[in-house]
């Protein structure tokens, strides 16, 4: 289904879509007051991009010296090529510790290998931990946004989720109670843990170990008191020294919510004594990514959601119209590249406003992006029969002024004159929920020449 | 597992040969000029006045009145642990053989911080210090002691601290734990410390 499609179904609760709206922007404006109080925020961004600039023209030896440095800590580490492999992986250490029960922190990636259904098909039982995904996770849906899983959701439908699943009483939608019934929900799936899988924020080169970022603790609830720690991470998330942290870590929690930092930023660069660390570098489609010159900067990512936050039209249609793991405008710009068949509406999903590209906390030319997709996507992909000939059509008029004066004013006829079935129909997009303007005045054309010759 | 284990090195191999050959030109790393993030301002005050915008108290205190000064704050806790040697609170001990699923009924730990940030109110606590590493996580509340001249501007400033480390597990810890995953609405006390006081000294 196209993007439109499905936001058509999102858009039916309107005074939901308001809702969604509001509360993505309001984090938005949460983002600039923070960006605001830092000196020097314009060149943080600069260094941001400027790094994974080198990091990605370095990535192989990065990965090389990296995983060189965790070994000498005593950490195992993985590679693997793709969602399966990964997957495998994963399932080879669970199966090496006997390991029933699965903890996990917030991993878009494993979201991507899609490692939930594979471990539940094998009997382990996964516990999505952060709880905006444990959220999505009850009500059996993909999170709709990569920072804010459950932002699509009221409060009220969580009330009723939490009914359903943790025999919660009704509190109509009470914060305060929900999270606490959660909080001993989930501390008892901590305690009962074997494993514990996280995501990974930043790897460092020079010292091996990674960096993981959470408000509610939950990696290190998981991590700390399972056997073993598995970390999952794509190739793109190496930086070249610790000392980038220091960059990073005042870019990423300020783009993402206007938090300063987040609560936790952990550094895990040792298991603790008697316990095992795994660290499983992934590749899935990232160097196939890597070749694309026009869009390899989208792997500078680092999974803020800010240009989701600002986007008009993520606003408006919901993370889940998207059907990509990583929905907005830089889902976007990846999707295409893992499937452009099935992604091919997505670029077309913006106003190419740029507003994407004006947040992004590493520089990434999104919006640019998109505009070169929608290149590639016309070309390679058949466009509807509608579109072309209109598109056809509007080429030929706007080069021929005399016929694009005939047509101006035969529309400003047809509008004035028209009736209604015969302006809004399926050949006309614009008239698609909404009103086309009352035609007053004159063209522009013709006020100017007026204007000339009175004044 | 044979067949597995064959599969995980071509993974490795292919994955680092794919980079080498789709990878752009080498562009060095930029280098960081401090400079640029220099503010002329009272580290401490800007510190305290961000524990709190996350959600933290924090109080400066004498070393000599610690003890008064966590009761006052936290009357009611019965099993605490303390790590650090500023205090004589500790009901409970521990030592790193301690299995940390026994401090699941903690009411309060008290652990001492390695250096503040000014920039947002994170504190450096590490595996040396907290010696049960899920104690600042699992307790119900929390305490960190920071020495008030362990303060530093922003995070590069504190990376330049830390880098001479023992490297096993640190956090930076700013604030309680807190959600806002129902519907943007801000609550504290998700899965870690429900409080965090600071007491600088």
């Amino acid at each position: 289904m196209k993007h439109s499609e499905k936001a058509e179904i999102f858009n039916k609760d309107e005074a939901k879509v308001n809702w969604h709206d509001k509360a993505l922007w309001y984090v938005r404006e949460k983002r600039d007051n923070s960006a605001h109080k830092v000196q020097g925020w314009e060149y943080l961004r600069e260094l941001g991009s400027g790094i994974k600039a080198n990091v990605l023209s370095n990535l192989d030896e990065y990965l090389i010296q990296f995983e060189s440095n965790a070994k000498k800590n005593g950490i195992h580490v993985h590679w693997a090529s793709n969602a399966e492999e990964h997957n495998e992986i994963v399932n080879s250490i669970l199966v090496k510790h006997d390991a029933k029960k699965v903890v996990k922190s917030k991993s878009m990636l494993t979201e991507e290998c899609h490692l939930n259904p594979y471990l539940e098909k094998k009997g382990i039982e996964v516990i999505d931990t952060d709880l905006g995904e444990r959220i999505v996770q009850l009500a059996k849906e993909p999170p709709s946004h990569i920072v804010l899983p459950a932002i699509h959701k009221t409060k009220e439908e969580v009330d009723v989720l939490f009914q359903e699943h943790l025999g919660t009483k009704p509190s109509q939608g009470n914060p305060e109670y929900l999270v606490s019934e959660a909080r001993k929900h989930l501390r008892n799936k901590f305690l009962k843990a074997d494993v514990a899988i996280t995501g990974v924020n930043f790897a460092v080169a020079d010292t091996g170990g990674v960096v993981v970022c959470t408000n509610e603790g939950n990696a290190d609830m998981g991590v700390h008191l399972a056997k073993a720690h598995i970390a999952c991470m794509g190739i793109e998330k190496i930086i070249p020294q610790e000392k980038h942290l220091g960059v990073f870590l005042r870019l990423l929690a300020r783009s993402a919510t206007g938090q300063p930092i987040t609560t936790y930023s952990s550094h895990f660069n040792k298991a603790e004594e008697g316990k095992e660390m795994h660290i499983i570098i992934v590749d899935n489609g990232r160097t196939e990514q890597l070749s694309r010159e026009d869009f390899r900067a989208s792997l500078h990512c680092i999974r803020c959601g800010a240009c989701m936050n600002t986007c008009p039209i993520y606003r408006r249609s919901g993370g889940h119209s998207y059907d990509y793991t990583i929905p907005g405008p830089i889902g976007s710009i990846l999707s295409p590249g893992k499937d452009l068949k099935k992604h091919s509406s997505l670029p077309f999903a913006s106003t190419l406003c740029g507003s994407c590209s004006n947040v992004c906390p590493v520089k990434i030319n999104i919006h640019e992006q998109l505009y070169k997709w929608r290149q590639v996507i016309v070309k390679e992909e058949k466009q509807p029969v509608i579109k072309k000939a209109v598109l056809k059509t509007a080429g030929v008029v706007l080069s021929k002024p005399g016929l694009y004066d005939f047509a101006g004013k035969s529309a400003r006829f047809a509008l004035k004159n028209f009736p209604k079935f015969m302006i809004y129909n399926k050949l006309n997009a614009w008239g698609k929920a909404r009103d086309l303007p009352e035609v007053k005045n004159d063209n522009f054309d013709e006020w100017f020449k007026k204007r000339n010759k009175d004044g | 597992m044979n067949g597995l284990k064959k599969e995980i090195k071509m993974g490795r191999e292919a994955i680092l040969e794919s980079i080498k050959k789709n990878k752009p030109e080498l562009l060095t790393v930029p280098e960081i000029k401090k400079e640029i993030f220099a503010e002329d301002i009272n580290v401490k005050e800007v510190f305290k006045d961000n524990i709190v915008l996350v959600g933290g108290r924090i109080k400066e205190i004498n070393i000599e009145t610690i003890d008064a000064e966590i009761k006052e704050s936290y009357a009611k806790a019965k099993r605490i642990v303390s790590t650090s040697s500023k205090t004589t609170l500790g009901t409970v001990s521990v030592s790193k053989d301690t299995d940390p699923h026994t401090l699941e009924d903690i009411d309060l730990a008290i652990v001492e911080g390695e250096l503040g940030v000014s920039e947002n109110g994170a504190i450096w606590v590490t595996a040396d210090t907290s010696i049960v590493r899920a104690l600042p996580f699992i307790t119900n509340d929390l305490v960190i002691i920071l020495d008030k001249e362990k303060i530093c501007l922003h995070m590069l400033e504190a990376y330049d601290i830390i880098s001479n480390r023992d490297r096993n597990f640190g956090v930076f810890i700013s604030g309680p734990s807190k959600t806002a995953d129902i519907e943007q609405c801000l609550v504290v006390g998700a899965h870690g410390a429900m409080s965090l006081t600071v007491f600088l000294v």
